[in-house]
């Protein structure tokens, strides 16, 4: 019998495995107790920035979308497509909008993962002056997007830190837009006193000196502080050749996939870098190629979604002689079997889309046909967060405020020099050199706005334009691009309502 | 080596001692005085084996051999109890006689049946909880893919759904007693022969399963019995002959049901009204008959069972293979179980339990989850309904044919011929146990065992697929995840009789360690398609490669007293304390009791002359139970690793994942059961009724109150919050309306009924959710929102069609609405104005998907060796919001015929917008429908061949039985079936892990794979 207690024992034994302290173990996971060491593991953090500032619900899709549609260049193509976007067209747009919800969440994402990266460099050892560039990008990713977050919402909660209390954050107090405005400078300040100016070979989507310089100098526009935008845009061109500025010769490269690279003109770019390069979810790609492709386009793929559409007046108002509204439209578009098919006829390719030329600056040269993908979505575009173009126009703009005539006549003839070039690299698109539009005698203000509105239409920035010269009650009457806008609302409408669900859990917020 | 087997020898030989011990000591006591022999049979005449034969008050018996024979040497005045489980048991006197033959009845009253319980048995009688029984007959009633099936209908407060209709390898869901939880699932614990959270064993394999329902029962499971506990014993063997059984059952399945969609001329006539330039195309091809074929079921069983006083033994081997009723769709499973039980000593048992199985899911894509870019553009169902019928498979190039209106994709039939799916799971568990008797009636039990569970799912998206593919050139993925669970129990077991009492006392120890292991990669842009998933290296694109690691830890103490007092008065009380190492550091244990009285008036003086009333009992018990089903580490602050794009490639960055949270704790059930058993006429009437209400505080949900501000990549940590009450009424009612030698007729019914009430969420903010094909493009179809449903239907009213004047105040319509457009109710705004116009803010709750009630008919007909079984199930009420018939009477695509009786002007009275409305893709109540149904899910018709017909050849019995399942549905419902699983685009739902088993997402229906009608050949042997 004394085998049987030998074996009871036994099984009893492997039975007391049977202790533990239940404590948890994060194998495979990454807390922040034990992670801050050396300037790589704020790399780490930092690429975690620059992937949050690439995904789909930044700029290359939900947050581009409303600050493309409430503008007047942009109207609605597909009326089929989410009733979340026609509203911002409309500014029908309410509180529970989730395009606005995806979009403010984005923004806020890019923030935590700045915060997170800034206090990495100050835990971390090693180089200074490498943990002061990371710290620097890192506190330039953060204004820009609060600068994005400003404009859209006006006064917002502030975080510059990793949260540690959430319940605390929860309750806070927003602050107001001349509050953030400070932070924001503060933070670009710093980043320009460390970033380095990019060497040739630096990708564009890193933040350099230039670029922080170049964001100050809108931010000071935008405040109108254009005392301090002239300086700072002055600066820059000043430093042109230091900087290794200068404007792209032929103004369709910009918006070639490959032919970007090489140019002097971006200053700060996203970068999609093309097929499905992630997963198969499709977290970083370009959406902007779609939403504004034509449906059933057989060149080079299939078109797109023909969701975000110009209205016919942008094409028809534009002078036909001016090569930026040929770069910038599609006017035709190429059937299945290979027909040439005119913008009046689009409908016959796919009855959703509608017979109005169609945006072209991410749809005609957006990546290697092979590689690209359906409706261009893997697209190896640049998206020209910031061009050398922009800055003469901030200098310009802020020169005739500051009654520097002869510089706003410097600058923005040199924008208007370059749209008359035509293709220099004939092997884009066929277009001669033309005499429009001829070189300025005199600016006005209107005048460097009217400009800005061609030479960076599509690009984001017409909106905010609107806003900071309170062009509403003009742009959306019956005389505007897409006739009266019975929804605007002045100027409860300069701002999107802040997300009802952000509201009920911090009621201290609203707009 | 050597000593091994030595003393392996020694012991045999102390065995054998031992057995001529115990061989002697039944020789002494016998006074040989002669030899009774004889048969026990059943009513069909076959013998019974195992049947216990005893002389009345000595402990002299014998048990009847496979063929039911038993010879026993008694004195004449003897009198001999026969007695066997599942039968009346009989006395009877020997009076000189030297051959005695007995027919056993079976037995109706069931109350002496032992019921399995967690950690012990009990008398049915016994029972203070509220367990149902389901018998093993029903269990292999019809063939099934997984045992869980046989519940569906069978058990009061028991739903079964397949995850998806009648796919092969579908998986299949159970909740008892309604949803209890938010995010963590509503699924029962399975405990197979004492193994807590294992698979679920092959139908023919299983003895019995009891459903443990109320907290009373189910509490002794502590943080894992929230949802109740499914109990299942697997056969074991008995001694006596070796028995041999073949089961052999061949199926052949096909579609109920078809839709009415277009034919090439009407599809051309309807684009012609959108899109006048429309050119019609070549061919007229009805995809649903082309897709739609012939199923198959092969299901083969082979066991051996048998063993001696010592040693019993069963081990089965079985074999399932189906094809699905979609062309390209099938599984294949093996699996293999063995159950050896040893009487190693007079106080020692041991035992082991070996499962193993490997299934083979070959699928089709269905009920797409629209992730992928084309957005439910992928799915073989909702695709074959929504493609062109004016083309045909190939075009004139011998490439597969494109859809490119209503948006682009592949032909239903390539899709379902090119995409390769396949899921290879295999599953293993083996358990030890010991169970050693201390002292008379103090027993001490140890298990350890193990289950391992490696997945294996490949899935290719060829380049021939023009459209799914999206011009990457293919697209390979494999996943693989692997599980293993250790357990670890240890109990002691004490009874005794106090006076007229009886006391059962268990108390023990359990461990349990789960360790889920994931990895996957992939890629894009392939050298060749036939390359597909078996070689990565060949992709131009890899994905970036994944994988992860979760430990949990359960460790818990528990104890049970159950005591009765002259079969009248009976009392359970139950405590476990577990310990759960997913809560932060001060919150792992917690107590789960639970208490339940019983009483059986029906002993009572005062109704024991009352002869109609052969039992009555009275039940209530209280319990809490608890919930634990989070992921790892949901205390911690964490960062998630990101791979996105940077510096001009691809980088991987960390970022904020979550707020830690020290205050996680567990979810906890606090549950109320009534009941009543009564039976009348001898239990010729037996009926048990229920009344249950769940109270689940703490529930586990994600916090909504976070703001999204925080910046967090899962914004809304895992935290207690909110309240969901459950009540419901159950009713089983069982009849025996015939019973006589040659004729038996039994009737079982059940009735129930659950409602789910969102008590509270954090502050009062709704939920909503999105069930719909990503392709829809919107955003919500379902809310949870306090005093409602968990998941109530959400869209606009419908209100007619416009033909003109002013509308009534508080409809409208969308923007630019004309003639013939669509009319919704408006909601008015803070101040009871109406904006006049159809957006977002006018959406409302607009339906309900849970029944108004379940229930289930079984009846059992023999008549001598022919049985007959009719069994049939039904939903009332609950609705179904139609997703699929959204797409058709959409226009953009192929469309149900219905819509060509849409308004025009020529036919203005029609109640169905005009095509090409400006209400595209409309989430509206006009697509919800009453999802009731009646269904005769089983008929059979069996044939028991006269048992000395068949000992000649051999057998101990055969039996051939014809039966066919879900033969009739009678239903209003339009779409293919109404047992529908569908869970939308993003795969958002409750519960990410596993979104096809929601607690939130219910009675959606768009590409399911269809309920299959299926015709059965069973034949059955023993030798």
């Amino acid at each position: 019998m004394n085998r049987y207690k030998a074996l009871l024992l036994v099984v009893l034994g492997l039975s007391v495995v049977a202790c533990s302290d239940l404590e948890e173990e994060p194998i495979g996971e990454v807390v922040p107790e034990t992670f801050f060491t050396d300037v790589a593991s704020v790399q780490v953090a930092l690429n975690g920035v620059y992937a949050r500032a690439h995904h789909r619900f930044f700029l290359a899709r939900e947050t581009s979308i409303p600050i493309m549609l409430r503008s007047d260049m942009i109207d609605i193509g597909n009326q089929n497509t989410r009733a979340e976007r026609i509203a911002h067209n409309n500014f029908t747009d309410v509180a529970t909008n989730d395009n606005t919800s995806v979009a403010w969440k984005a923004m806020y994402d890019i923030i935590a993962a700045a915060n997170l990266a800034i206090q990495g460099a100050g835990i971390a050892t090693g180089s200074e002056e490498q943990l002061n560039r990371l710290s620097g990008e890192a506190h330039f990713f953060r204004a820009m997007t609060y600068f994005h977050l400003v404009r859209q919402f006006g006064s917002v909660i502030y975080i510059d830190e990793p949260i540690t209390d959430a319940d605390a954050i929860s309750n806070a107090i927003p602050f107001t837009p001349e509050e953030l405005y400070a932070e924001i400078i503060e933070d670009l300040e710093f980043a320009k006193s460390v970033l380095p100016v990019p060497e040739d070979e630096d990708n564009k989507s890193v933040p350099s000196k230039v670029a922080a310089s170049a964001y100050l100098a809108s931010v000071y526009l935008t405040i109108g502080d254009y005392a301090n935008a002239l300086s700072e845009a002055q600066e820059i061109i000043d430093r042109e050749g230091e900087y290794g500025l200068g404007l792209e010769p032929d103004f369709q490269n910009l918006f070639h996939y490959e032919r970007v690279k090489s140019s002097n003109e971006p200053i700060f770019v996203l970068d999609f870098i093309g097929i499905a390069p992630i997963d198969a979810t499709n977290w970083y790609t370009d959406y902007l190629a779609p939403l504004t492709g034509i449906e059933g386009n057989f060149t080079p793929k299939q078109g797109g979604w023909t969701v975000m559409v110009p209205s016919f007046d942008v094409y028809d108002t534009w002078d036909g002689r001016d090569y930026r509204r040929a770069v910038s439209f599609d006017t035709t578009a190429f059937s299945q079997a290979g027909d040439t098919v005119d913008y009046t006829q689009f409908s016959m390719l796919d009855p959703l889309n509608s017979n109005r030329p169609h945006i072209a600056k991410y749809q005609r040269f957006p990546g290697d046909p092979e590689k690209i993908g359906n409706e261009s979505r893997a697209s190896e575009l640049d998206y020209l967060l910031m061009r050398y173009a922009e800055v003469l126009l901030i200098g310009a703009e802020a020169a005739v405020e500051e009654g520097r005539a002869d510089l706003a006549l410097q600058y923005i003839n040199r924008v208007r020099a370059r749209a008359r070039n035509g293709a220099v690299d004939g092997d884009n698109i066929k277009y001669p050199p033309s005499a429009f539009p001829a070189d300025l005698a005199a600016v006005t203000v209107e005048d460097v706005l009217e400009e800005r509105r061609l030479e960076l239409a599509f690009e984001g920035k017409r909106w905010y334009d609107i806003i900071r010269r309170d062009l509403g009650q003009t742009v959306f009457s019956a005389a505007g691009l897409e006739g009266e806008k019975p929804g605007f609302i002045y100027p409860d409408d300069y701002l999107i309502p802040i997300p009802a669900n952000e509201v009920a859990r911090n009621p201290n917020l609203g707009n | 080596m050597n000593y091994f087997l030595q003393s392996i020898r020694r012991r045999i030989k102390n065995v054998k001692a031992l057995l001529v011990a115990f061989i002697c000591l039944v020789s002494v006591h016998a006074h040989a005085q002669g030899t009774v022999s004889g048969r026990i049979t059943d009513s069909r005449g076959e013998g019974l084996p195992g049947v216990t034969v005893q002389v009345q008050g000595t402990t002299t018996g014998a048990i009847t051999d496979v063929e039911g024979n038993f010879s026993l040497s008694v004195s004449s005045e003897a009198v001999l109890e026969i007695s066997y489980i599942g039968f009346e048991s009989q006395t009877i006197p020997v009076n000189g006689q030297t051959t005695i033959n007995v027919t056993l009845l079976e037995d109706i009253e069931e109350l002496s049946e032992v019921v399995v319980i967690g950690y012990g048995s009990v008398k049915k009688s016994d029972i203070t909880g509220s367990v149902s029984s389901v018998k093993s007959k029903d269990l292999q009633a019809f063939p099934l893919l997984n045992a869980a099936q046989a519940l569906q209908g069978r058990a009061a407060g028991v739903v079964v759904q397949s995850e998806n209709g009648g796919e092969p390898g579908a998986a299949i869901d159970i909740k008892i007693r309604g949803s209890t939880s938010l995010i963590a699932s509503s699924s029962p614990l399975i405990v197979v022969d004492g193994f807590i959270g294992a698979t679920m064993p092959q139908q023919n394999d299983i003895a019995s399963i009891e459903i443990l329902k109320d907290a009373s029962a189910a509490a002794i499971y502590g943080s894992r019995g929230s949802n109740g506990v499914i109990m299942v014993t697997t056969k074991k063997g008995v001694p006596g002959k070796i028995t041999v059984e073949v089961n052999s059952t061949i199926s052949s399945s096909e579609t109920t049901n078809k839709l009415d969609l277009l034919n090439a001329d009407q599809y051309n006539s309807l684009q012609t009204i959108t899109n006048p330039a429309f050119v019609q195309g070549p061919a007229d091809t009805d995809w649903q008959d082309l897709l739609f074929t012939t199923g198959s079921i092969h299901n083969h069983q082979f066991s051996v069972a048998g063993g001696s006083d010592k040693l019993n033994f069963y081990t089965s081997v079985n074999y399932f293979n189906q094809d699905g009723v979609i062309i390209n769709s099938g599984f294949e499973r093996y699996s293999f179980l063995a159950n050896i039980d040893a009487q190693a000593s007079d106080k020692l048992k041991i035992g082991v339990n070996l499962f193993t199985r490997r299934s083979i899911q070959d699928g089709v894509p269905t009920q797409s989850t629209g992730d992928t870019a084309n957005g439910g553009g992928d799915d073989v169902i909702g695709l074959m309904f929504r493609f062109r019928p004016d083309l045909g498979i190939f075009n004139e190039d011998g490439s597969y044919t494109v859809q490119n209106v209503g948006g682009n994709v592949d032909n239903p039939y390539a899709v379902a011929i090119e995409r390769i799916n396949e899921v290879k799971a295999d599953r293993s568990r083996a358990n030890l146990y010991l169970d050693y008797e201390i002292i008379k009636g103090l027993s001490f039990r140890s298990t350890l065992g193990i289950r391992t569970r490696n997945e294996n799912t490949r899935s290719y998206i060829p380049s021939i697929l023009t459209e799914t593919d999206g011009g990457l050139g293919g697209t390979a993925e494999i996943n693989n995840r692997q599980s293993n669970h250790l357990l670890s129990e240890n109990y002691l077991t004490y009874t005794r009789k106090i006076g007229k009492g009886n006391l059962t006392f268990v108390a023990g120890h359990s461990y349990q360690k789960d360790v889920i292991e994931r990895f996957s990669s992939g890629g894009t842009g392939l050298i060749q398609d036939n390359l597909a998933f078996f070689d990565l290296s060949a992709v131009a694109v890899p994905f970036v490669p994944s994988s992860s690691y979760s430990e949990t830890e359960i460790l818990s103490q528990y104890g049970r007293v159950n005591f009765d007092w002259d079969d009248k008065y009976l009392i359970t009380a139950t405590i476990r304390r577990d310990g759960s190492s997913r809560f932060s550091e001060d919150e792992k244990y917690a107590l789960f009791p639970s208490a339940a009285i019983g009483w059986r008036v029906s002993n009572e003086p005062f109704l024991r002359d009352i002869q109609v009333i052969s039992n009555l009992k009275l039940r209530a018990s209280y319990g809490v139970t608890g919930n634990t089903a989070i992921p790892a580490l949901s205390s911690f602050q964490q960062f998630e690793t990101v791979s996105g794009l940077g510096n001009g490639g691809v980088v991987t960055g960390v970022v904020p994942e979550q707020a830690a949270n020290a205050n996680l704790r567990w979810e906890s059930s606090f549950q109320t059961n009534i009941g009543l058993d009564l039976g009348l006429f001898d239990n010729r009437v037996t009926m048990e009724l229920n009344y249950y209400n769940i109270d689940t505080k703490d529930v586990l949900s994600p916090d909504f109150n976070l703001p999204l501000y925080l910046g967090f990549d899962e914004p809304f940590a895992i935290a207690n919050l909110g309240e969901i009450n459950n009540q419901g009424f159950e009713i089983a009612l069982g009849t025996t309306n015939i019973y006589s030698k040659d004729v038996q007729w039994t009737t079982d019914f059940n009735w129930s009924m659950n409602r789910t009430e969102v008590v509270s969420l954090v502050d009062g903010i709704d939920i909503f959710l999105d069930a719909s094909p990503g392709y829809f493009t919107r955003e919500r179809t379902h809310v949870i929102s306090e005093g409602e449903v968990l998941g109530a239907f959400w869209g606009h009213s419908y209100v007619g069609v416009y033909t003109g004047g002013a509308l009534p105040e508080g409809v409208a319509m969308k923007e630019n609405g004309e003639i013939g457009d669509p009319m919704f109710l408006e909601v008015a705004d803070e101040e009871g104005n109406f904006d006049g116009i159809i957006d977002d803010n006018d959406q409302m709750i607009i339906g309900d998907p849970t029944p108004d009630f379940v229930f289930g008919i079984n009846n059992t007909v023999s008549y001598k060796n022919f049985d007959l079984n009719v069994f049939v199930q039904a939903v009332q009420g609950g609705d179904i919001f139609n997703l699929t018939r959204v797409q058709l009477m959409n226009g953009d695509a192929n469309a149900h015929t219905d819509i060509l009786n849409a308004w025009t002007l020529q036919n203005p009275e029609s109640n169905i917008p005009r095509v090409g409305n400006n209400s595209a893709i409309e989430l509206s109540d006009r697509f919800i429908e009453d999802g009731s149904y009646i269904r005769l899910k089983n008929v059979a018709i069996g044939y028991t061949l006269p048992s000395d017909l068949v000992k000649k050849i051999g057998m101990t019995s055969a039996r051939v039985s014809f039966s066919a399942q879900n033969l009739l549905t009678i239903t209003g419902y339009s779409g293919l079936d109404p047992e529908v699983n569908y869970f939308g685009g993003g795969g958002e739902t409750n519960n990410p892990a596993n979104p096809r088993n929601s607690n939130t997402t219910n009675g959606f229906d768009y590409g399911n794979y269809p309920t299959i009608r299926t015709y059965t050949f069973s034949v059955n042997l023993k030798f």
